[in-house]
């Protein structure tokens, strides 16, 4: 397998994970908005800090407006992370590797495109914008389904799948990391502890998770159960654990390199030791920011590894 | 009966299917039978068939436009070019010498020069070409075969002589078109198939894997081929993606390659560099290496000039080929043929006016309105001027474009393309305009040649463009054995009339 082939379908793996994780995001903080209290202002300014796009955001737009927001999330090129530019990144991908994967996949992520290309005027309506966003999950879910019904597992596969993987383990960090910040404080107001529930509970619906939480944890919704679960459980999909572990399971494989190896162990020892009911209290967001240091020590080392351009 | 085919108009061309309004060839009697029992609605339910089967199987060229890429499908016509299978093994005999002839030359050129020194062929041409290589001089590559794949484009006159109007021994494109073609008409009329002889196509990529492998300097069952394309912006990109995975090579980039100090050609892979024998290029010469040629290429690869000077690389077609695809050097292929090879050229070069001659300078520019002007080294039909068509101011252009450059400029009369009946899309026919493009495949030992080739069609009324980026269509192109068949079949068609004469 040539890197370059490797190295695009690493990606590939990630935009589209990408494009599913943002509109779940967005989908989820609408919802939230709802219920949450008039004059509480949380409002669509954490989805910029989630995706880390803030610099980008300030480059191009002067106010922060709920509309400005989705725009930007959604339909902006200027954005390397909207759900268009996720989407356009991973078709021109697929044109390079045509040879190596299955037609179908194509054609279904040509339509996704084409759709989200020309249906941008739903954003503007409330509810036509979850409609909008329904459709891009169900895409991206059926570009995947139909990419691992029909894909032979070669090694082309483990790359897509390392993808996939790298990029939900760091979604779900990056969601824990500006969601624990961000959270109001039910410390000081009484009046308002039934929200701050609500707000951890939209953290796990944002990832898909607040079902599979409750069959897990069988207890209700709290921060350190929250945390424990989407850091550490090893049978949800979305939690980091897992992701960890399926990229784990693609190494043997792959030539063998003891750098992937050993950056891959050392970012699971470090979820898989973290004392959460310490890191309540505090220490959480160092410990996030080791994680995802970890997870870029961890794709270094695969593109060293694999994707390596020659030397020009 | 839904075409009615007396009132097809082909008495201004030949036509390739009929020799007149409701006069099938007899190559054709039998597909016209079969179009004259299809209804409007069985027509235009092939029609649609053929569409979607396109679509469906993702047969596209890409055209860049408005800063972005778009892949079109592949306009295709459901009636077939049929050609009689006496004829095609005669234009078979033709191509093959026409490409040995090529090929010598080549060699010549960029060794001994004897044609230049027996003022067969002029120096001064060489001086001026654009497409020689300085680089090459001296080299011979592996059983001396310069032009390995060679695109010729034939075209009938209205007498119904077959020209051979170009030689594409650059990068020619087209072959895997011919095979898609096959399969569409497989899927879309595959009751023709049963009761007609049609040679079939599909062996080309075989072929081509057997000629790359026969290419590698290293003696190995199983040498690395690798096709390289200059990527997804390409229109051929479709074609280049097909032909890596007909052939099972890999499709690579020259960002995936790198020439080491051992002057092998490597490529690079996730388990680490692996060597290259052969590669089959569809980057232009320029393209290929920056350290030669560009300076800022990056399509190419560092060093593949230096690999295949040393032998330690084949690459197909051989760079500095080019020297013999120029629409002037054209001119001088059936003079090559007799010098070379001591016979007549079989097929005919189109009757050509070179500007670097004065006197038929003189002649080109006095007649302006009535000929064509081609560039030397133009492909794709840009740069062209067809003086019937052209306005005043065209024509001026060409004047002073030609006065300023004779040698880049050659002259040709206009010839009446042949035509063949073109389904409409309300299920009429009309006459269109076409050419054909056979690839030839030279190993050195032996030569292969396409059954058939693929037939492009100017889809516009009255137009002779046919280039795919300039509106051209396709056809399938069908070589067909009518004697077989009149053995295998005596009681069909006009056979009949005699047989259930008795009464």
């Amino acid at each position: 397998m040539l890197s370059r082939v490797a190295d695009s379908l690493y990606w590939f793996g990630r935009y589209l994970q990408r494009a599913e994780n943002t509109a779940r995001l967005i989908n989820v903080n609408a919802n939230l908005l709802l219920d949450l209290p008039k004059g509480m202002t949380m409002g669509w300014e954490p989805l910029i800090q989630i995706v880390g796009a803030d610099e980008t955001y300030k480059e191009h737009y002067s106010d922060v407006t709920e509309a400005n927001i989705l725009r930007f999330l959604m339909l902006d090129e200027r954005n390397d992370g909207s759900i268009l530019s996720s989407l356009h990144a991973a078709r021109e991908i697929l044109r390079t590797v045509r040879d190596s994967m299955p037609r179908e996949v194509w054609e279904k992520l040509n339509d996704l495109h084409y759709f989200v290309q020309g249906r941008g005027e739903m954003v503007t309506s409330r509810t036509r914008r979850q409609e909008f966003l329904q459709r891009v999950i169900d895409g991206s879910v059926l570009v995947y389904g139909t990419l691992t019904t029909n894909m032979s597992r070669d090694v082309g596969f483990q790359f897509l799948k390392v993808g996939t993987n790298v990029e939900q383990a760091d979604m779900t960090t990056r969601i824990l990391d500006v969601r624990s910040t961000s959270l109001i404080d039910s410390s000081g107001r009484h009046d308002l502890a039934p929200f701050y529930n609500i707000q951890w509970m939209s953290v796990l619906r944002s990832l898909t998770a607040y079902q599979m939480y409750r069959r897990h944890v069988r207890a209700r919704v709290n921060r350190t159960g929250v945390l424990r679960f989407l850091l550490q459980n090893r049978e949800f999909p979305r939690s980091v654990m897992f992701c960890l572990g399926a990229v784990g399971a693609c190494l043997p494989h792959l030539p063998q390199n003891r750098n992937v190896e050993r950056t891959l162990w050392r970012v699971r020892a470090l979820v898989q030791d973290a004392n959460i009911e310490r890191l309540v209290e505090k220490g959480l967001s160092e410990l996030i920011d080791e994680i995802q240091i970890g997870l870029g020590e961890m794709h270094a080392a695969f593109a060293e590894a694999y994707f390596r351009k020659p030397s020009a | 009966m839904a075409i009615d085919w007396q009132q097809y108009r082909c008495e201004d061309f030949y036509d390739e299917l009929f020799g007149g309004p409701g006069l099938p060839r007899p190559a054709a009697r039998r597909l016209a039978e079969y179009l004259d029992d299809l209804s409007n609605a069985e027509l235009a339910e092939r029609r649609l068939a053929a569409e979607l089967a396109i679509k469906v199987m993702g047969i596209s060229f890409t055209v860049y436009s408005e800063g972005k890429n778009v892949d079109r499908a592949w306009p295709f016509d459901v009636i077939p070019r049929v050609i009689p299978r006496t004829e095609w093994e005669k234009t078979e005999a033709g191509l093959k010498q026409r490409v040995a002839a090529l090929n010598l030359f080549i060699q010549d050129i960029y060794n001994d020069q004897k044609i230049v020194k027996d003022k067969v062929f002029p120096a001064e041409l060489l001086h001026d070409s654009v497409n020689f290589r300085t680089q090459c001089v001296g080299m011979k590559p592996k059983h001396d075969v310069w032009a390995h794949i060679c695109g010729s484009d034939l075209v009938r006159d209205k007498d119904g002589t077959l020209y051979v109007l170009e030689d594409n021994l650059r990068v020619p494109s087209g072959v895997s078109y011919m095979v898609e073609n096959r399969l569409v008409m497989k899927r879309v009329l595959p009751e023709l198939f049963e009761n007609t002889t049609i040679l079939p196509v599909d062996d080309y990529p075989a072929q081509l894997y057997d000629m790359l492998v026969a290419m590698s300097p290293r003696p190995l069952d199983q040498p690395n081929i690798v096709l390289l394309t200059p990527g997804i912006y390409n229109s051929a990109y479709f074609e280049h993606a097909w032909l890596a995975q007909q052939m099972g090579i890999e499709l690579v980039e020259g960002s995936d390659l790198f020439v080491a100090d051992d002057d092998c050609t490597y490529m690079r892979t996730i388990y680490g560099s692996k060597r290259v024998d052969v590669i089959y290029r569809r980057i232009d010469d320029l393209f290929l290496d920056p350290e030669v040629f560009h300076k800022d290429s990056v399509l190419g690869c560092k060093g593949l000039m230096r690999s295949w000077l040393k032998g330690r690389l084949g690459l197909a077609n051989a760079p500095g080929a080019g020297v013999a695809d120029d629409k002037v050097v054209y001119a001088f292929v059936p003079k090559m043929i007799k010098y070379y090879l001591g016979e007549d050229a079989i097929l005919p070069n189109v009757p050509s006016w070179l500007c670097m001659n004065p006197k038929d300078r003189s002649h080109v520019l006095a007649n302006l309105d009535k000929v064509v002007v081609k560039p030397a080294n133009e492909s794709g039909g840009y740069g062209m001027l067809i003086g019937p068509r052209a306005t005043p101011e065209e024509r001026e252009k060409f004047r002073g474009l030609i006065e300023a450059n004779p040698r880049n400029y050659m002259a040709q009369p206009t010839l009446s393309l042949s035509t063949a009946p073109t389904l409409m899309n309300d299920e009429t026919v009309e006459p269109r305009h076409l050419d054909l493009r056979p690839f030839i495949l030279s190993r050195g030992d032996s030569t292969y040649v396409t059954t058939g080739g693929l037939t492009r069609v100017a889809m516009t009324r009255g137009s002779l463009v046919v280039n795919s980026s300039q509106g051209g269509g396709a056809k399938d192109t069908w070589v067909v054995d009518v004697e077989a068949d009149a053995v295998a079949h005596p009681f069909s068609s006009q056979s009949q009339s005699q047989t259930s004469g008795p009464r």
